[in-house]
């Protein structure tokens, strides 16, 4: 059986089910005591205590480098950081402790860390409030990153990383926060690492994360009949799933990639390398890479919208890499 | 304090010393890579803190020396390995050019190359000796440098507001690397600054193992009874360069000549012994000879160990 949810209520039914069934699991961070300033907390201090679910100062290098200590002594702390952008602030935490405690002191511990940092523009918040910071992590060896992009891989994938002894950096998308989807009942546990094809296709594989997610299946329905798009989800970038690229590509032989972060630096580069790398053969069009421009998120969001990737970028990135483009002079 | 403890602590410095002696042997012989920061000057703060902790404590260390690991219990030879980038150290043979000893059995939690990144990971382990409903005290060294790091405000902060059982342990020796402690702090002491955290401050002579073992002890009982943290900063002397080589020419000769001399903690532990022990010499006399051969056996064990073969880098980057 299913339920249909917000993506915002599986994130807190997440927390919920996991403070309950571990008592070694505690959320702390900003401003959680009443709920939240995205409501993440909503209802959970009341429950659970003010022992296991309580507000930090401002401080965000002390709410990751104390998680750290937490995971290595013994407890499961969720922390959170109230944006995404500000985990450059808590970088060496992030980057050189979460990441690297075990692997640095010989294996003697793990580092069953959660870390939950909204990613995202939703429209006005800024070139520190909006970005989507996931690639900066492709050179972090020892932290998973994840981008749920719906209410079942919200629940699933926050469940299982809090049981999961690494250090996880699971970054929900503020835009997706209000938006519904059927979360299956009881406890959904989705495995990290394993990415999912959100709707399978022939002529072109669009590879996509977090909010892109929905705005890759509204391209395909909006080219059914004409190009027939296969939707691969990686669901985060630690540990990537790259098989399941490669399989979908060598079937399709078209690959378009699409994040919201910008295209230079952006997570998409990688994937790209790996799939010229181990399956250029299998290409009939040159890759294409849909992202944000190569500049900070304006914080008008009258200008936000033409920086952000739309489903009409994809969709015409899609026709060119099939061979369908429409010419510029058509489109204007 | 007794005979025994004064002792005791004698014996427990004269083991860091002699320890770190014995692994300038193998740097000279070349076995040895990476960075080592003498704690010679330091050992009577490191040893008079540890030996008021309980067993079941946590420690973080700082980077100065390994008094903290040998004062704390562990196995003088495996130290040693981890230096020797052994299987048999505690890092699995990852080494410890920049020490990543950890001994978790003895509550030694490792530590962070990046200086200050210890203070908020104290934080998070009394949190979760809270949680768990463990009695644990921190114990967190630093340097005066490092007491500069923004981590101290966040990490000092919450402990005070949460009045987590942390002991803040400030090994002020005036100097990091050749920057002084005069032109890098805005006031005369670190202990000054806890006011501003909602702990007591206390400055404790460093050179004097007993005075630093006093304030410890005060420290932790306040902390374990649910009193809060405290900040102790240790008055103390780097002996020697900042790391192995170098040649401190920002230092004047004089003051270090006068401070080696008249401020060695070894020199005035024992002198203390000698005055207040029966049978002082033959006593101090029978623990150099322990700690000798201690230490002799300690290298000649971690020298027979066995290097890593090439797939342990890939080893324990994920659980
Ligand atoms: C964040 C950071 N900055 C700089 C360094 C390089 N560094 C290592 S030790 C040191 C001096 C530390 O001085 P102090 O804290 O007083 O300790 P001491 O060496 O005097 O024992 C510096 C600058 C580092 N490891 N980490
Ligand atoms: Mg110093």
């Amino acid at each position: 059986m299913a339920r249909a949810i917000t993506y915002s209520e599986a994130l807190t039914e997440a927390l919920a089910e996991e403070l309950d069934r571990d008592p070694t699991v505690f959320f702390m961070g900003e401003d959680i005591g009443y709920g939240g300033v995205f409501g993440f907390a909503h209802g959970l201090q009341k429950r659970f205590g003010a022992e296991r679910v309580f507000n930090t100062p401002i401080s965000e290098t002390l709410i990751v480098g104390a998680g750290v200590g937490a995971a290595i002594t013994g407890t499961r702390p969720v922390v959170e950081l109230q944006f995404a952008d500000f985990v450059a602030i808590a970088m060496d935490e992030i980057y050189n402790k979460a990441a690297k405690w075990r692997y640095m002191h010989g294996g003697q511990f793990s580092v069953p860390l959660v870390i939950l940092a909204p990613e995202g523009a939703i429209g006005g918040a800024g070139p520190e409030h909006s970005q989507c910071p996931e690639a900066l992590f492709w050179s972090a060896p020892g932290l998973y990153v994840l981008t749920p992009s719906s209410p079942a891989d919200m629940k699933g994938l926050l469940k299982s990383a809090i049981r999961d002894p690494n250090p996880v950096l699971i970054m929900p998308h503020k835009a997706l926060l209000n938006t519904s989807g059927e979360v299956p009942d009881g406890d959904h546990l989705v495995p990290l690492g394993q990415a999912a094809v959100c709707r399978a296709g022939s002529d072109v594989t669009v590879v996509a994360w977090s909010a892109m997610v929905p705005k890759a299946l509204e391209a395909a329905r909006q080219l059914k009949g004409e190009i027939d798009l296969e939707v691969v989800d990686p669901r985060g970038i630690r540990p990537f799933d790259f098989e399941a690229v490669l399989t979908s590509v060598r079937k399709t032989g078209r690959l378009v990639i699409a994040h919201e972060a910008s295209v230079v630096g952006g997570p998409g580069a990688e994937v790209a390398a790996v799939v010229a790398e181990k399956a250029i053969l299998h290409l009939e069009a040159p890759i294409r890479r849909i992202g944000a421009a190569d500049i900070p998120i304006p914080q008008s969001s009258f200008l936000e919208r033409w920086v952000i990737p739309q489903v009409d970028d994809i969709i015409n990135a899609v026709r060119e890499t099939s061979g369908k483009a429409v010419s510029a002079a058509k489109l204007a | 304090m007794n005979e025994r403890q004064l002792l005791g602590l004698y014996e427990g410095i004269l083991r860091c010393m002699l320890w770190e002696q014995g692994l300038m042997s193998m740097q000279a012989e070349g076995r040895i890579s990476g960075f080592y920061h003498s704690g010679r000057g330091q050992e009577g703060v490191q040893v008079g803190a540890i030996a008021a902790m309980a067993p079941q404590d946590y420690l973080l260390y700082a980077h100065r020396g390994c008094g903290y690991m040998i004062a704390r219990g562990m196995p003088m030879e495996v130290v040693y390995s981890d230096f020797l980038g052994m299987m048999e150290g505690s890092t699995r043979g990852i080494g410890a050019g920049i020490v990543h000893i950890a001994w978790p059995s003895l509550g030694i939690l490792g530590q962070s190359g990046t200086l200050g990144g210890s203070f908020t990971i104290a934080v998070g382990a009394a949190l979760s000796a809270r949680i768990r409903k463990e009695n644990k005290v921190v114990v967190c060294f630093f340097g005066d440098g490092t007491a500069n790091r923004g981590t101290f405000h966040e990490a000092a902060n919450a402990a005070g507001v949460w009045k987590l059982p942390i002991v803040w342990l400030c090994e002020n020796n005036g100097w990091a690397v050749s920057t002084t402690f005069k032109e890098s702090c805005a006031v005369s002491s670190i202990a000054e600054r806890a006011a501003g955290y909602g702990m007591p401050g206390v400055v404790v002579d460093g050179q004097d193992s007993a005075a630093v073992h006093e304030a410890t002890r005060v420290a932790i009982e306040r902390a374990r009874s649910g009193g809060g943290p405290t900040l102790i900063e240790a008055l103390t002397c780097r002996f020697r360069g900042h790391y192995e080589g170098d040649a401190q020419e920002y230092r004047d000769r004089g003051e270090l000549d006068r401070q080696r001399k008249d401020r060695d903690p070894v020199e005035i532990m024992a002198a203390r012994i000698r005055s207040s022990v029966p049978n002082a010499e033959k006593e101090l006399e029978a623990i150099s000879e322990r700690v000798k051969s201690e230490v002799a056996g300690a290298a000649e064990k971690a020298k027979s160990g066995t290097m890593p073969p090439r797939s342990r880098i890939y080893d324990y980057v994920y659980a």
